[in-house]
């Protein structure tokens, strides 16, 4: 589904690349984790595949189509979902709207669908009383379990996520990539996530280590 | 349209900044409203001043070339016994015809001013001290002089005239002179002048001419009129008291002068109907008329100190209403230039979820309208009273401007617009002499109201302000990079 083709990327010079000719390649219905110490790339190379930003060298293909053909704001709108670990939700809003804000901006299928919504929203266990609150006042865990939410809600095939569980505790860690999973498999969608918790990432279908510049298959 | 949906949600959500936004908005509309309201007040005052001043043009004697004749008579004479005399021409009645029938003329008036002794009535005196030497009165000595101590004033009507017409003077009882005692021998007298010689409608006076045979001539008061009181302080030293001025038709007046001013006057004023038409109807004028002779002059002081005046209201509110704007364009850029990098987080996910960028600035726009529209009805509630105290406060800062200009001018017995007089005219200033240019101040006053016109201009300086300002803040939305946002 999505091929990169060896990518690279720096900051101040080509001579100090953060990774070079990378070459990847991910598909539906899996999950991957990209492991690496901190400042080793990985949410850099997260950014790159999300279409926020553009590759120095190579070029990333969605289903063989460069993104430079489809456009980063296209990609962005209709074939990547993000998760950040912040939970980037719009604070001034309820989980309900944001989910349907989610949908109408990326014109999704169910777009408009109060009851679709609602509907993934509570098998997130978000309950009743709070799909029509502020999103400010759940939990953290809550608030991410919104955001995936609204990965789920969009017709995106891929999510990625950026230390979807760096502010959560262990509970909510293991619900989390349980929800990525049941995202992966039942929904046949394609999962990245990176992560510096191997825990986390043992739990994957697929393991990167993004090491020495070099991205390194561990399982 | 989801962007007017999170519009609303955010604006909603955010309810102390959006009342925040609302009060600053708010201000500002309402000095843009303060100012247009004005403006468009003072546009409605000058018309109304172009309709109810009205303005005149005056045919008189040709004082200048006159003059011009008189020197050069006297360059060319060597005795100083000899010294010619500045002789003016009394205006021919068949000229005003001609004159009265062009159009844009309403109405004329024909003054002929001359001065009688008292014969059977006692003048009232003024006892300022100066001026009152050739004047009668309980006492007082009998003028002998060519010049009489009752001031004669013939018209055609006394209602045509500037000092019935302004209210300066006004009939107390009977009537005033028409058309219709043309020929004859009836006298409007002013109030303090019956009461001391307890004359009434009815009554004759007799009068002793000053010129000619200076035979004694009877006269019946048909009304008795009532000077103001302003206007005794307005004749000079040298005048008569006002109240020592009688109406008569001016073919009685010219009686009094002598039998060769008979279908003569000192001067015709021409009400123009359409004051813009003053300069056309002097040109016109002018083509009937003998100009070495006479002279036309215009008397359109009146609409041109309204004019003025509202022109520098106007003036002043047009500059408000450009300065709010401008100073509002700011302090609004300014207030959402902080807003948005307040919020580059949202827009920051707005970016990654692949919203355009053209619909986030929309966001903001729409945000703005609806404060805007709020702002929109305080401001149509509270402009109405700013301006109409910052109104109030101009027009009669004007007023004090142009009332002291005008009073600088008005010289002590001034004729005002009889400058031909023959010999044994008196020099007074008149009853309601004063520039009527004051009285028109009085009048103008600013008629401020709220029109649906007003709050949709308004409206549109508020959108062209909120537009500004999100143009001028949006430059960060277009240039922000989601990635540096979102992920650090």
């Amino acid at each position: 589904m999505l091929k990169t083709q060896d990518l690279g990327y720096w900051y101040q010079t080509a001579n100090e690349p953060l990774f070079q000719n990378v070459n990847l390649t991910f598909d539906v219905g899996k999950s991957y984790a990209i492991l690496g110490h901190s400042g080793t790339g990985k949410t850099t190379f997260l950014s790159l595949i999300a279409g926020l930003d553009k590759p120095k060298t190579g070029e990333i293909l969605l289903e063989d189509r460069s993104l430079k053909q489809i456009g980063l704001t296209n990609y962005r709108r209709h074939d990547v979902a993000i998760v950040f670990q912040a939970y980037n939700l719009f604070t001034y809003m309820s989980p309900l709207d944001n989910l349907l804000t989610a949908m109408a901006i990326t014109n999704a299928k169910h777009a408009g669908d109060k009851a679709y919504a609602r509907q993934i929203l509570k098998d997130l266990g978000i309950a009743d009383d709070q799909l029509t609150r502020n999103v400010q006042h759940l939990s953290g865990g809550q608030q991410q379990r919104v955001a995936i939410a609204r990965t789920m809600a969009c017709d995106a095939q891929l999510v990625v996520a950026d230390e979807p569980t760096g502010n959560l505790d262990e509970d909510n860690t293991r619900a989390v990539i349980a929800q990525f999973q049941k995202i992966a498999h039942e929904q046949h969608k394609c999962v990245i996530i990176v992560t510096h918790e191997p825990d986390v990432a043992a739990q994957c279908d697929h393991q990167f280590r993004l090491e020495n510049k070099r991205f390194k298959q561990l399982a | 349209m989801n962007f007017c949906k999170r519009a609303w949600l955010n604006v909603w959500a955010k309810k102390g900044r959006s009342i925040l936004l609302i009060l600053v908005s708010a201000a500002i509309l309402m000095f843009v409203l303060a100012g247009l309201l004005i403006r468009s007040a003072a546009i409605k005052a000058t018309d109304q001043a172009k309709a109810d001043v009205g303005a005149t043009v005056t045919l008189s004697a040709n004082r200048q070339a006159a003059f011009k004749k008189m020197q050069s008579s006297s360059s060319s004479s060597s005795s100083k016994s000899s010294r010619p005399k500045m002789t003016l021409t009394p205006v021919k009645l068949s000229d005003a015809t001609k004159i009265a029938a062009l159009s844009n003329v309403g109405s004329y008036n024909v003054t002929s001013s001359t001065s009688v002794n008292a014969k059977s009535y006692d003048t009232v005196s003024t006892s300022t001290g100066m001026g009152s030497g050739n004047s009668g009165g309980p006492g007082g000595m009998k003028s002998t002089t060519s010049s009489g101590d009752t001031a004669i004033t013939g018209v055609s009507a006394t209602s045509l005239t500037s000092d019935f017409s302004d209210k300066q003077s006004k009939i107390v009882k009977g009537r005033g002179i028409t058309t219709a005692d043309k020929n004859t021998n009836h006298v409007v007298i002013e109030k303090d002048l019956a009461s001391q010689n307890d004359l009434s409608v009815g009554d004759t006076i007799k009068v002793k001419e000053t010129s000619g045979s200076k035979s004694t001539v009877s006269l019946k008061v048909v009304g008795i009129y009532k000077a103001s009181s302003t206007s005794a302080s307005s004749a000079g030293p040298m005048s008569t008291d006002p109240a020592n001025t009688m109406y008569t038709s001016y073919t009685l007046a010219n009686t009094f002068k002598g039998s060769k001013y008979q279908g003569t006057a000192d001067s015709v004023v021409f009400n123009v109907t359409t004051p813009s038409k003053v300069s056309s109807v002097k040109t016109a004028g002018k083509k009937l008329i003998n100009t070495s002779k006479y002279a036309l002059s215009t008397d359109d002081s009146s609409y041109q100190t309204v004019k003025s005046s509202m022109a520098s209201v106007e003036s002043f509110a047009n500059k408000i209403v450009w300065l709010v704007a401008i100073a509002g364009t700011i302090i609004l850029a300014l207030i959402v230039i902080l807003m948005i990098r307040e919020r580059r987080f949202e827009i920051g996910v707005l970016l990654s979820l692949g919203e355009a960028r053209w619909k986030i600035v929309a966001q903001f726009f729409t945000e703005m309208v609806m404060v805007l529209v709020v702002a929109l009805a305080i401001a149509g509630a509270g402009g109405k009273f700013v301006g109409n105290q910052l109104g109030s406060q101009l027009v009669s800062q004007t007023a004090t401007t142009t009332q002291t200009t005008s009073s600088s001018s008005n010289q002590p017995g001034g004729g005002g617009q009889n400058g031909g007089q023959p010999s044994g005219q008196m020099g007074h200033g008149g009853p309601g002499s004063t520039s009527s240019s004051s009285t028109q101040q009085a009048k103008t006053k600013l008629a401020i109201t709220v029109s649906a016109v007003d709050l949709a201009e308004l409206g549109g300086f508020g959108l062209a302000i909120t537009f500004l300002s999100i143009m001028i803040a949006s430059g960060g939305i277009l240039r922000l990079e989601p990635k540096k946002v979102l992920i650090s």
